[in-house]
């Protein structure tokens, strides 16, 4: 170890020995594997608490209070002019960009909310939906913009997927992203066409898909065997002219004009001088008649595609692999798509629903699933709050925003419209595994390393931060064990393998323990050892 | 940093078991005129190359009526700050975007050729034959993801696990090190059906080992924890894959963690005026073929990226700096391969999801097309040359299959690599295994690699 970890860790052995008293040991965590695993699935990273909600109220129950819950606040953050030389003029320091165009501070804000938040299975949600239909701060740069649309997702994650596909298409944030607002009409004396963008990608990457499917997932082919398309490149220009007519909210105070300037709170607002009102053709041959308004014309093409069958094992499937499992069984994905259909009481789409029944389906529940390809390999913002939870974790933030960056997952700052990851990412297992796309041996390294700061040495307050605490780390639900290495890696068994490591992991484990001085070093070896191990990459 | 000594030592010993040459011409002992790289580049986002390169001569009204002036909304460049791409005689035809000043010159040295209308084809094609259907379309024509993948696979009508660079590592004799590293994460380009591909940091980023550790008892009991830890209890497939790519990354930290902090780089400081995203990456390959010897590297394969390019709005201001990263940084790597004394022996190249529309866009941009202008540098590049059939810039003319100008290509991306492939040692015969399309086109070898 480096001096500065040797430091910290002695630092940490020295105040541990002054305070603790002796004691009868501390008996090892108990805890049914099933619930951890719901807590794997449905929240942030598993806790001795939130896993004794789940059983204390059952699963259902649990999940249905998750579901009142509402979302944790993401803080406000001032309204800026879309300049960066105004709001930044030259000698302002460097935390004016950072804080204003980027989303540096909703990120530290995402991870308190997800580390600490009541409301995780919202939160967790609305992260799975920030993967989906995509807006990136490396676009929309003011952050209070890419807050607003952050609310958006947490507001919209248990409607009807109808009402998500409404606000995210007229969310200022995806006009911004994918070029919808200030699309125009076809301009004749200039030779421009309105803009594709945002018609192409809302049916490829946010409701249908490339191919028809059957509401098991499997992809309908052709007498030739190739898979049949959801929609031509004809669809594409219809739906790219229904989409004209669209500005950015008018700012308090501020004049109507046909192009307003950049504003991102609220909905986006008609032009309908900028509406081309002619009659459209678009997905699956709907005609969309001549001189209807751009919201009527809108409502009628947002019918069209949250009514389209893909929707349901296409969004659907997505969510499974998000929260359960990257390959599941053609008749889970059915099931997901019945209730996605029809919730029971005749809704179409209804997302709170879906989760519900994502996460009690039998696929998902039970206390050990033995089948080699189960399973889902975890984002790097999960090995940053899943560690952060079960070791005690206070923080600001900070840290874990900047980890997110090093570790290629900041959430809201996407590289491009298609996610950290394609869903359909196949590495060499021959299994589908989205999260793998971010896993390759320069990865490796970021993560143990980004482990050993967290575990060793984490940062305190920035000061170029307003309000900065820092990072803390306490142990949590693992601290009562610094001397007692069996109840140690029998509770980090329990905790976060819901039971499942073998006797030869825990004896590695051990011989790594019993090398370290016993006390919160014996909590941080064992913790360095399996959070590193493949084993914990894969949640299954 | 950990850098063990088993690992080194170990390494050092297989690089006398390294095989040499492709394709059974002779067997060749690891040695500095044996070796070969191809460095692929890839434009995330579908680079516009209408405006890459434009034509100077008189077709360039065709261009400017299509692409509209500036004041007009349009995205035509003028033609006085088009950079002239002169031929070894006559007038020049093309000009380069004016952002490409380094390129250019690399041009008129003699290093740099440009590729014409390349794109993802089922088999060759024509206006007629794809109209009427006789000619299939690649699958999820302009889909960013699909042709991103069809690009990197060359199998544009069917789904691939594999990309060409992995199936060219593939045929590869085994060496000390996977011959193919991506300095831009896992790429379908990079994946073999045998070969597995190494990702490394950029110049500049974060270390290729482990921090935090020493020799001390606790340390290296940690660090044999999870070498027994990731070899345990595999039974389910995707720890498997997990603890397989830990593995290799912890297998080749040991001798490429040293060369990739830069020790005993003599390049470094030919990427410091301009220091980029793609700079970085570039250094870090010329850090690695520098290194080539003590690697036991003789064939390998690069690949770097720059992304931003899907200009739907406001391209004249996004385009611009982009071009200039990818002009600065390749002309610094061209200069590396020079000073290194082996510019013959590096062939660089662009790849992209797709062109662009001639047609501009609502907000100044341009959408996604097909066909699409590459360039290919090196010291055994034909350059000063054009290659291929350059589109009627006409919407709606012969060559563009919409009405908003979207060319059909006219090469395809099998012949594209084959040309690449064939320099880098790949026996004729034994092409197809690496481009399984490649026997439908007339061509496999287009002449630019000489």
């Amino acid at each position: 170890m480096n001096s500065r970890v040797l430091r910290s860790a002695a630092l940490a052995l020295v105040l541990a020995g002054c305070s603790s008293q002796p004691s009868a040991p501390a008996k090892p965590l108990v805890l049914s594997p099933d619930a951890v695993r719901l807590a794997a699935q449905a929240t942030f990273g598993p806790t001795a608490a939130v896993v004794g909600d789940i059983q204390q109220r059952g699963a259902a129950a649990w999940i249905d209070a998750q579901l009142q819950l509402p979302p944790t606040d993401l803080g406000s953050y001032p309204v800026i002019a879309d300049d960066v030389n105004a709001v930044c003029p030259t000698g302002s320091p460097a935390s004016c960009y950072r804080d204003n165009f980027t989303p540096f501070l909703s990120e530290a804000a995402f991870f308190r909310n997800a580390i600490s938040g009541a409301d995780q299975l919202r939160q967790r949600v609305a992260f799975a939906l920030s993967q989906v239909v995509v807006v990136s701060g490396a676009e929309v740069r003011p952050n209070y913009g890419i807050a607003e649309y952050e609310k958006l997702l947490l507001r919209d994650a248990f409607g009807t997927y109808r009402q998500l596909l409404e606000d995210v298409t007229l969310s200022p944030a995806m006009g911004r992203y994918l070029n919808m607002v200030n699309n125009d009409k076809p301009n004749l004396p200039r030779g421009t066409e309105p803009n594709e963008n945002y018609a192409r990608e809302v049916m490829q990457l946010f409701s249908i898909g490339l191919v028809q499917l059957r509401p098991d997932g499997s992809t309908v082919t052709d007498s030739s065997g190739a898979p049949v398309p959801t929609y031509d490149q004809n669809a594409v220009i219809g739906l790219a002219h229904v989409l004209t007519g669209w500005t950015y909210p008018l700012q308090a105070g501020a004049t109507q004009r046909t192009h307003n300037p950049p504003y991102y709170l609220g909905s986006m607002v008609v032009v309908p001088s900028n509406h081309d009102t002619a009659a459209k053709t678009i997905l699956g041959g709907t005609q969309i008649p001549a001189g209807q308004t751009p919201a009527a014309d809108l409502a009628q093409a947002l019918d069209t595609i949250a009514g389209h069958p893909n929707v349901g094992p296409f969004i659907g499937k997505q969510l499974i692999q998000a929260l359960v499992t990257a390959n599941p069984n053609p008749e889970y994905v059915g099931r997901i798509s019945a209730v996605w259909a029809d919730d029971g009481h005749g809704v179409r789409g209804n997302l709170g629903a879906v989760v519900r029944a994502i996460l009690l389906d039998p696929e998902a529940r039970g206390d050990v699933k033995a089948d080699p390809s189960y399973g889902r390999v975890k984002d790097p913002v999960l090995l940053l709050t899943g560690p952060a939870r079960a070791l005690g974790v206070t923080t600001d933030g900070v840290y874990f925003a900047r980890a997110s960056a090093s570790l290629e997952q900041p959430p809201y700052l996407s590289p491009t419209v298609f996610n950290f990851y394609p869903p359909d990412y196949t590495p060499e297992s021959k299994l589908v595994s989205p999260a793998s796309a971010l896993l390759d041996s320069a990865s490796v390294f970021n993560r143990a390393n980004v482990f050993v700061q967290l575990l060793f040495s984490p940062p305190g307050p920035d000061k170029t931060v307003t309000g900065a605490t820092g990072t803390q780390i306490t142990l949590g639900d693992l601290a009562p064990f610094g001397n007692d290495s069996g109840a140690l890696v029998d509770s980090i068994d329990a905790l976060l393998f819901h039971g499942t490591l073998s006797a030869a992991q825990r004896l590695a484990v051990l011989d790594a323990v019993n090398a370290q001085p016993s006390g919160p070093s014996w909590v941080r070896a064992a913790a360095y050892a399996v959070l590193t191990s493949p084993h914990y990459q894969v949640e299954r | 940093m950990r850098i063990s000594r088993r690992d080194v030592l170990s390494g050092l010993s297989m690089i006398g078991l390294s095989a040499g040459l492709l394709g059974g011409r002779r067997t060749a002992r690891a040695a500095n005129d044996d070796y070969r790289a191809l460095v692929c580049v890839f434009l995330f986002g579908g680079n516009d190359g209408n405006n890459m390169v434009v034509p100077v001569d008189a077709r360039y009204a065709d261009y400017a009526a299509a692409r509209r002036q500036l004041t007009d909304g349009g995205l035509a460049l003028a033609m006085d700050q088009l950079l002239p791409l002169a031929p070894a005689s006559g007038p020049a035809q093309f000009g380069f975007h004016p952002s490409m000043p380094e390129l250019q010159q690399l041009w008129n040295q003699g290093s740099l050729a440009v590729l014409f209308n390349v794109g993802t084809l089922v088999a060759p094609t024509s206006k007629a034959d794809d109209s009427a259907g006789r000619v299939p379309r690649p699958e999820s024509l302009m889909s960013h993801q699909d042709q991103q993948n069809q690009w990197q696979t060359s199998l544009p009508d069917r789904p691939s696990r594999t990309g060409w660079g992995g199936r060219l590592a593939d045929q590869l004799p085994s060496a000390p090190l996977p011959p193919l590293v991506s300095v831009a994460g896992n790429v379908l380009f990079a994946l073999g059906a045998s070969s597995h591909p190494l990702a490394v940091p950029g110049a500049g980023g974060p270390t290729f080992g482990l921090s935090g550790f020493n020799s001390s008892a606790g340390s290296r009991a940690l660090v044999t924890a999870m070498d027994v830890l990731r070899g345990l209890d595999l039974d389910n497939a995707l720890i498997q894959s997990v603890a397989g790519e830990t593995a290799a990354a912890f297998a080749a930290s040991g001798m490429l963690s040293p060369v990739l902090s830069g020790t005993g780089s003599t390049t470094d400081a030919l990427f410091e005026s301009q220091p980029s995203v793609l700079g970085n990456q570039l250094l870090q390959v010329a850090r690695i073929i520098e290194a080539r010897s003590v690697l036991g590297a003789t064939r390998q394969i690069f690949f770097v990226a720059i992304g931003g390019f899907d200009t739907h709005n406001d391209q004249l201001d996004r385009q611009g700096p982009l071009l200039a990263e990818v002009s600065s940084s390749l002309s610094a790597f061209h200069a590396a391969t020079v000073q290194l004394g082996v510019a013959s022996q590096v062939t660089t190249f662009t790849l992209s999801d797709f062109g662009r529309t001639l047609a501009p866009a609502s907000g100044g941009g341009s959408d996604h097309a097909w066909g699409n202008h590459h360039l290919v540098l090196g010291g055994a590049v034909q350059g000063r040359q054009t290659y291929g059939t350059f589109p009627t810039l006409a919407l709606g003319g012969p060559d563009d299959f919409t009405a908003q100008g979207r060319w059909l290509p006219t090469t395809s991306t099998d012949q594209y690599a084959a040309t690449l492939a064939r320099w880098f040692g790949v026996a004729p015969g034994d092409l197809t295994a690496v481009l399984p399309n490649l026997g439908r086109f007339a061509s496999a070898d287009l002449g630019f690699l000489g």
